[in-house]
């Protein structure tokens, strides 16, 4: 009897245990991290480049959801900001607290960037930031599970000031002092941030600031924006903002016969080529723009040599999702490439040297990324600035490059070590904008 | 005192001259809205969202179907008087008697309806008609073709539905309908033909404006939001339901955003109009053209 009991008690121990391990065998067999994705699918800002920037960072993630991060399944779960910062935080929130999201991945507008990132620190969850550029995300608030490998607003109105800067001589004929600028831009975040700037970088070289001034990028009328262009005589215009509010200023400004040097835009609206083409026709030509590389016009020689077949997987996939484009747009770039830092690089590591992917696992994992220079499809390398630092969180290699629209295709001519050719400039005479 | 004359130049001119030619646009916008609101008592919070699908008809016939411009904008001011006529008959028809939050709810629902339709029928992008009208000059003065035609549309519109409304036995029902809603209908007239004749004229309103608004604007399913809160501002400045002073009111408001903006911020152009509908609203609540009491 004792025997039959000790036999069934040893039977009972071993299925016991043989379950525990197949318990045990599963969940290791379903790691996984589940990534919230939120971009703006609908609403105005989904066409002015957003939805873009959805489909290269979606490209990644398909690509890396075939085979896996050391182990670990990858799980998307996608959600729509509406172009609104209300729905951008609650669906952050839902992601995180309901579909128990181990973290945010995307963003493409700053005014949605701003709270989101404040709402995802206070939870003390991760954020990784692809698209939005606003310094105000970062500045002074010593956030620790937040990062943006992305370059940010200011860097952008720096660099096309600075272009300007070293052309005003060769190319306007004109020393600093005396040439005419105006900065003109949305009042949203990123719009404020880039003319800071813009005024910044203004204030270094020393130019003629005519003209400061915001905007609603939803107003129905420009007009008396363009009267008073038109009254301070820029020679060159800097401008901020989404679309359609660049078509509809554009379109004002050519019926009402406004007159400049050069247009220099920062991203968003004037990194659609399709839709600035559609709008403004031949106008579109001759149109400056700063932007991170597009990943398909970045130096591919220089680059780390594992890139470039993604840069072509991307393309490719992209090119089955939107046949026919003329210029794939940089957003795409912009998307995939920021993602693909995060899944080729942190995650890994997270994973590896951290142990998982909770928070504080892939916040250490980012604060040890140290990519150089050409370490990513956008040229750029990726180092956060640390903890304690006013930045932190922000990369602090990332910058931005000033391309030009010329004859449908678009071409780096900042600076000058990324630059594919000469820029086009001032405008040539009897271009319909050119004060010549 | 010099600084001062220096106001006066050229670009005050042109400044003033854009606010009438952006009242023109705002006073097409309203004239429909204020009849539907004058005679059916009801308001189409959809109304910018009906625009939105006439502009969409203008592109997709002119780009897609290679149709005229001209014939193209007779169709879509049918198509649009059908819209409203269909938006009366299912939407409103129902809730006449109901509490007016009631009727707005069930408009304000259709005008989400409308967005995300247009969404997911016709995309996400911004859309362009791709034509180009030539351009006004005078001296250093610019005017936008485009503008000018929405002046007159706007201009002869109202005209026509003055005409309409008291030279017409159709018009004076409509008229006599808005003044007493029960007694009409015990008087013979057929309110149920009445309301949706009126419906027709104001979908029909809103398709002329959708015409000329796509020379000058980028057709997208929230283009209506850029229109809708300052059309309905307008309507209730000039009186809801007084077609002259919803007229007036609207280049009242053009001329404040105009110089406002040009003197200031253009932001604070928005911030004034917006400020003197709240000062009017306590002076003149009945509206600018209303007799007072």
């Amino acid at each position: 009897m004792r025997v039959r009991m000790a036999a069934g008690l040893v039977r009972g121990l071993l299925v016991a245990i043989s379950a525990t391990g197949l318990a045990m065998s599963a969940q290791a067999q379903e790691k996984k991290i589940k990534i919230g994705v939120v971009f703006d699918l609908t609403g105005p800002l989904a066409g002015g480049g957003s939805e873009l920037g959805y489909i290269g960072a979606k490209i990644v993630l398909d690509h890396f959801a075939k085979t896996g991060v050391e182990g670990y399944k990858i799980e998307a779960v996608y959600a729509d900001a509406q172009s609104k910062p209300d729905i951008a935080i609650n669906e952050s929130v839902r992601l995180l607290e309901q579909e128990k999201v181990d973290m945010v991945l995307g963003f493409f507008s700053s005014a949605q960037c701003v709270p989101v990132a404040a709402r995802v620190e206070q939870l003390k969850k991760f954020m990784w930031m692809t698209t939005c550029i606003s310094s105000a995300v970062f500045n002074e608030k010593g956030y620790k599970y937040v990062f943006r490998p992305q370059a940010s607003g200011d860097q952008f109105g720096m660099m096309t000031m600075d272009f300007i800067a070293q052309n005003a001589k060769a190319k306007f004929d004109k020393e600093p002092k005396d040439l005419r600028v105006a900065i003109i831009h949305e009042d949203g975040a990123y719009g404020v941030d880039v003319s800071r700037g813009n005024e910044a970088g203004a204030k270094k070289a020393g130019f003629n600031v005519v003209m400061k001034e915001g905007y609603s990028a939803t107003a129905p009328d420009l007009s008396a924006l363009v009267t008073k262009l038109k009254r301070a005589k820029p020679d060159v215009i800097f401008h901020t903002g989404y679309n359609p509010d660049i078509t509809l200023l554009l379109r004002q400004a050519r019926e009402q016969g406004l007159k400049f040097g050069a247009l220099m835009g920062h991203g968003a609206g004037y990194g659609v080529y399709e839709k600035l083409k559609e709008g403004m026709g031949a106008d579109a030509t001759y149109i400056f723009n700063t932007d991170p590389i597009s990943i398909w016009l970045a130096n591919q020689k220089t680059m780390d040599a594992k890139l470039p077949p993604v840069i072509k997987m991307v393309g490719e996939e992209f090119d089955k999702i939107r046949p026919g484009v003329a210029i794939r747009s940089a957003h795409v770039g912009i998307g995939a490439s920021n993602t693909y830092v995060f899944m080729s690089d942190v995650l890994p590591r997270a994973i590896k040297k951290y142990g998982g992917v909770d928070p504080d696992a892939l916040r250490k994992a980012a604060l040890d990324t140290d990519i150089p220079e050409g370490g990513t499809m956008l040229g750029f390398g990726v180092k956060f600035y640390g903890e304690g630092t006013p930045m932190a969180g922000q990369n602090e290699r990332s910058f931005p490059v000033v391309i030009q629209y010329l004859e449908d295709k678009s071409h780096v001519v900042w600076p000058k070590s990324q630059a594919q050719r000469d820029a086009v400039l001032p405008l040539p005479k009897g271009t319909t904008y050119s004060n010549q | 005192m010099q600084a001062f004359l220096d106001i006066f130049d050229v670009y005050l001119l042109e400044a003033v001259i854009n606010g009438i030619l952006l009242g023109g646009v705002l006073a097409l916008l309203a004239l429909g809205l204020n009849l539907i609101f004058g005679v059916i008592d009801v308001t189409w919070i959809c109304y910018a969202e009906l625009v939105m699908i006439g502009m969409y008809a203008m592109y997709f016939m002119v780009q897609y179907y290679g149709v005229s411009y001209f014939v193209a904008a007779p169709l879509t001011t049918v198509l649009v008087a059908m819209l409203g006529a269909a938006l009366h008959y299912l939407v409103i028809a129902p809730l006449l008697a109901a509490p007016p939050i009631n009727q707005l709810l069930a408009t304000g629902g259709v005008l989400f309806v409308l967005q995300s339709f247009a969404t997911v029928a016709f995309g996400i992008d911004f859309r362009n008609l791709g034509i180009r009208l030539p351009v006004l000059a005078f001296g250093e003065m610019h005017f936008s073709y485009a503008r000018l035609l929405s002046f007159l549309a706007a201009l002869v519109g109202m005209v026509v539905v003055y005409l309409f409304m008291t030279r017409t036995f159709t018009g004076t029902a409509i008229r006599a309908i808005s003044q007493d809603r029960q007694i009409m209908a015990l008087m013979g007239v057929d309110t149920r033909r009445i309301y949706l004749i009126t419906s027709a004229i104001g979908g029909a309103l809103a398709g002329l404006a959708a015409c000329l608004l796509v020379l000058q604007y980028d057709v997208h399913p929230f283009v209506g939001l850029s229109f809708g809160p300052i059309t309905f501002l307008i309507c209730v400045l000039g009186g809801l339901g007084n077609f002259i002073g919803g007229f007036i009111a609207a280049f009242v408001f053009a001329e404040i955003i105009s110089l406002g903006g040009l003197f200031s911020d253009l932001e604070w152009g928005y911030v004034l109009a917006f400020a003197f509908f709240i000062v009017m609203m306590f002076i003149r609540p009945a509206g600018l053209l209303a007799r007072r009491r």
